[in-house]
């Protein structure tokens, strides 16, 4: 069967099984960022956003994201121009085999959507859905409060003029950003 | 960093005390070589590239998602077919048939293979990733006709894709001949207990084996007289003996990325492994050994890996993945599932430990007499070393004691294997000697830490422990470096020792315990790491190193020392890493080894090099080359101030009118040294004496590592070894029912701590200098997994005065502990 979705704002047509989950048909085509960590749903290494909503993906039937706007580790930003929570991510030594950074990414972008200035606490459950074994988790949790801060100054700025006037290098990365309003593009500034 | 503050002490050696001359002229004349040769240590103000948070070298591949792990490569092989292991569903016995015919008739399935296929040898061999010959027994087959637990693997697959090697792995059919099992150490060394190997099932025996009786192992050592010892304490007013028993269980290394490999031969014929492994060379010679086949036509890539600790210290899929490929003659991946992980790879080993110490109304240690029981489980990897580890690392914590004795027996039952896990029974043996102590010093009313440090290991000492098991005194050691007492200090102010309040309810009691910890830097005398430095014409480098970066950072680290050398910058050394057609060898990463084997491989191959740089500045500049210093960017005169540019050399070394060479440095390092980094862990908890209910407030590490070369690194491998240590206290366990069937099978069954399951965490790093060391560098990675269950152990013993032996405390646990003692006390 064919499936049509929005992948990181590009419309797409994909071809599935109706048993395929939809990490399986993302790294059938080469979005490799999410993992296969236990096929079970119960460690968020394969987790993307689905309209917006943090998914595992490894459990997510590709057939129910028909339509859908679906969002990767691979449409955030790119190693010369990250997004704030991936340079929060860099900037704290928050990672080390990386096996469960692409998943905890997603995680923390949909939860500072929702909650830009979580506290401790809520970053801590926001997250706990999403194992890591290698860091003991202080550092990921130091990096989502660091992009929390970061984005909030960068909104600052935003609704000081916005980026988008004064930006000369409107990638689709970035328009992409905008569009769906995860603040991206605010805390590059 | 906030808690990165780190202490430096300067050339005192603040812990010495006097060293005892004829003890000292003991020590190998190759150590004390390699100090003379080591005048590296250097003032905060002296470093450029060390002691600096240097970003991680794939840290942005990372957080884009482009960084590739042994999956990802699948779409470089069109042809590509999908394994799968059929695994037996019975604890013991033998396959009497395999029926692989619905299977084979399947379309889409490209190979089916059964031990009784020519394409699977027929040869023992040992998953164990250590030197050659293994000290591990050769017990296994690629595919077993024998059974000896429930996950074995009988029979595999390979076809289009991985929904129809799943389906084709179902439609095998195999029967068996069951026989008796046995679940539990003691009862597996009786003598009427079903036997799992007979004489003729293993080679390469290690010592004290007896299977007739189970034995995998059996090990002892003695110094001075330990039964007199405790005779003359018995009989004695003024002297205590005090024996604790204690219990650990299965541990799931949880590794994030399950094992995977890609094999294939490629268009040269040479076998080709792109593998999820901490142990490329050791992989490529066993592959060779195990098939026949010659080294050189082996070729094991090591791509990005989800890390490993201990479970990729193993060829534990790629035989399989092989046979596969040589069946159907194409690429095979060959990926575990997370059931398998949980239920058929490798795993911490479970034991039951005595220990037994003499002490004086002074509180001086005496004697100390640990035994340890271990269950190997179905197969013999790792077995021996991991249970000589459990005494080896923590008893050196106590170097002074006269009279010493350490033994152990390691079982075989019909359960999953141990094998290598990330502190290497260095968990185990500091539950038992840690909790111990802690337990001597409260029921004779000495101060818990004074009690410690009075015995605990300072510069200097003499350790004749850690070589316990060994003939002669060539692994005797000298402690060059130990920041124990600074530790132990900074954990205290850290965990706020001295200011502990009491919650208001009387229910809940609040307690802080510590432990010390030591670990090892490599296997003393049985490591080799290498490397080689390239210049290119832009002052940059290549830097070749077999050296196994596992997640933690360690080409980083590389970078950061090829980088000091050199006097360019970190990001001006491209490493190449882990493949062995392509680097120089490795032993592989495990034992705490790769800053301190492979990092000093590095800095010896930069060395080289510089000696080329400088002869190169010489000329260029006219001064002579011991006039000259590598730093920023360029050669350098101290006196005249002259420089010339690293890129000037480049250029005018590949291209110069009168003469050219390529600027080369390469680098060895094998070593009898394996010196301990030391730490101090520390637990805050409070227990509800009405529920038995425990909360950790807060946990504070304190560790010696030596030079940390990069410190956020340092700090996370601390805090991800205290994460796994937190687990094996609290909450990490495999059980099985009454035919060994296993009970947990995924994440959601075991307790892997989450984010909203860990404690406010403090680390603190104490410089020491360790001279045998890069740049004064002893390990990290295996330290901080050791200290949680004794420190845990030791808290609630403070807090409410009962003492938890059998590892993960739960609530249960305490409740029961408490109502024994008010049952005591009625």
């Amino acid at each position: 069967m064919e499936i049509e979705l929005e992948l990181n704002g590009v419309e797409r047509t994909v071809e599935a099984s109706k048993s395929d989950s939809l990490l399986d048909v993302l790294r059938r085509n080469g979005y490799t960022g999410a993992k296969r960590g236990c096929d079970t749903g119960a460690c968020g290494f394969c987790t993307v956003r689905v309209d917006g909503e943090p998914v595992k993906s490894c459990v997510k039937p590709v057939t129910t994201v028909q339509g859908a706007a679906v969002e990767t580790i691979e449409g955030l930003g790119t190693q010369d121009d990250l997004h704030p929570v991936q340079q929060a991510f860099v900037d704290n030594t928050a990672l080390q085999c990386g096996f469960c950074i692409p998943g905890m990414i997603m995680r923390s972008t949909a939860l500072l959507e929702e909650n830009p200035a979580p506290t401790e606490q809520e970053v801590r459950e926001a997250l706990s859905d999403n194992l890591c074994r290698c860091t003991g988790y202080k550092k990921i949790v130091a990096a989502v409060l660091d992009a929390a801060e970061q984005m909030d100054d960068g909104t600052a700025v935003a609704t000081d003029g916005g980026p988008t006037l004064n930006s000369d290098s409107g990638t689709t990365a970035e328009i992409e950003c905008l569009r769906t309003d995860c603040g991206c593009m605010e805390g590059d500034q | 960093m906030s808690d990165s503050d780190r202490a430096r002490e300067t050339d005192g050696r603040s812990d010495t005390t006097g060293i005892d001359e004829a003890d000292s002229a003991e020590v190998e004349g190759e150590a004390e070589a390699d100090v003379a040769r080591e005048p590296d240590r250097k003032a905060e103000s002296e470093r450029d590239a060390i002691t600096v948070n240097e970003e991680k070298d794939d840290a942005r591949k990372i957080v884009t998602g482009e960084a590739r792990y042994t999956a990802d490569y699948h779409d470089r092989f069109p042809d590509l077919a999908h394994g799968k292991v059929v695994r037996s569903d019975i604890a013991h016995g033998y396959v009497e048939s395999v029926d692989t015919s619905a299977a084979e008739a399947m379309d889409g399935v490209r190979a089916v293979i059964t031990p009784f296929d020519d394409v699977v040898p027929d040869k023992l061999y040992s998953s164990s990733g250590q030197s050659y010959p293994e000290p591990s027994p050769w017990d296994l087959n690629v595919l077993r006709e024998h059974v000896r637990f429930v996950g074995d693997p009988v029979a595999a697959v390979a076809a289009e894709d991985p929904e129809t090697a799943d389906r084709a792995a179902r439609k095998i059919e195999i029967e068996y001949r069951e026989l008796d099992a046995v679940f539990d150490p003691e009862e597996a060394l009786a003598e009427d207990a079903p036997q799992l190997f007979e004489t003729d099932d293993v080679e390469n025996k290690q010592s004290g084996a007896d299977y007739a009786r189970n034995l995998e192992s059996h090990f002892d050592g003695e110094l001075g007289d330990v039964d007199a010892a405790f005779e003359t304490a018995e009989a004695a007013t003024d002297r205590h003996v005090v024996q604790t028993e204690w219990e650990t269980p299965y541990q799931s290394h949880c590794v994030p990325e399950p094992h995977t490999t890609i094999a294939y031969t490629d268009e040269d014929e040479r076998h080709t492994f792109i593998t999820a492994t901490q142990v490329p060379f050791h992989t490529r010679r066993q592959i060779a050994h195990l098939f026949d086949v010659p080294i050189r036509d082996v070729r094991v890539k090591k791509p990005r890996i989800g890390a490993g600790f201990g479970s990729k210290q193993e060829m534990a899929i790629e035989p399989i993945a092989f046979a596969l490929h040589l069946a159907a003659d194409r690429p095979v991946k060959l990926e575990m599932s997370r059931q398998e992980e949980f239920t058929a790879l490798r795993f911490r080993h479970p034991m039951r430990m005595r220990m037994k110490t003499a002490v004086t109304d002074e509180g001086d240690i005496e004697a100390m007499d640990l035994y340890t029981l271990s269950n190997s489980g179905a197969y013999g990897t790792h077995g021996m070393t991991v249970a000589n580890n459990v005494g080896t690392k923590p008893l050196p914590l106590y170097p002074r004691v006269p009279n010493v004795r350490f033994s152990g027996d390691v079982v075989h039952t019909n359960l999953p294997m141990g094998a290598a896990m990330r502190g290497y029974g260095a968990p185990q043996g500091h539950f038992a000697v840690e909790a111990h102590m802690d337990e001597v010093a409260r029921r004779l009313d000495f101060d818990p830490i004074e009690f410690r440090l009075q015995n605990a290991v300072r510069e200097g000492d003499i350790d004749r422990s850690v070589a316990i098991l060994k003939d002669g005194d060539r692994f005797t050691r000298e402690i060059r470096s130990c920041g124990i007492r600074e530790c132990v200090e900074r954990g205290k102010e850290a965990i706020g020792y001295d200011e502990l309040e009491q919650p208001d309810e009387d229910h809940r009691e609040r307690g802080v315990g510590m432990a010390l910890i030591a670990q090892g830097s490599g296997v003393a005398g049985k490591e080799l790491g290498a490397a080689q430095v390239q210049m290119n014409e832009d002052g940059s480098f290549h830097l070749q190193v077999g050296g196994v970066d596992t997640g933690t950072g360690a080409d980083t680290m590389f970078s950061q020392i090829t980088a000091e050398v050199l006097g360019c910058t970190p990001e001006d050394v491209v490493v190449i890493a882990a493949d062995t057609d392509l680097t120089p060898f490795d032993y592989g990463a495990y034992a705490s080894s790769t800053t301190y084997i492979s990092g000093r491989a590095v800095k010896k191959a930069a060395e080289d090099a510089k000696e080329r740089l400088l002869e190169w500045g010489s000329k260029l500049l006219g001064e002579s080359p011991e006039a000259l210093d590598t730093g920023d960017g360029s050669v350098y005169s101290e006196r005249t101030g002259n420089r010339v540019s690293l890129e000037e050399i480049g250029y005018e070394a590949t291209y110069g009118d009168d003469e050219r060479e390529h600027i080369l440095g390469d680098g060895n390092h094998s070593t009898d040294e394996s010196p301990p980094p030391y730490g101090a862990q520390f637990v805050d908890v409070t227990v509800d004496t009405e529920t038995g209910e425990y909360e950790l407030n807060k946990l504070a590490f304190a560790a010696d590592c030596g030079v940390a070369i990069n410190p956020a690194l340092v700090e996370g491998q601390i805090e991800g070894g205290e994460h796994m240590s937190l687990e094996y206290a609290t909450s990490g366990d495999l059980t099985f029912d009454d035919d060994g069937n296993p009970e947990v099978l995924g994440f959601r069954q075991y307790g892997m701590p989450r984010t909203t399951d860990h404690p406010e965490m403090e680390t603190v790093l104490v410089e020491t200098h360790e001279p045998t060391g890069p740049f004064g560098a002893k390990s990290i990675a295996e330290l901080p997994t050791n200290g949680v269950p004794p420190a845990l152990s030791n808290a609630i013993r403070d807090a409410v005065g009962v003492r938890l032996t059998e590892l993960p405390f739960t609530a249960d646990d305490v409740k029961t502990a408490l109502d024994d003692r008010s049952g005591d006390r009625k």
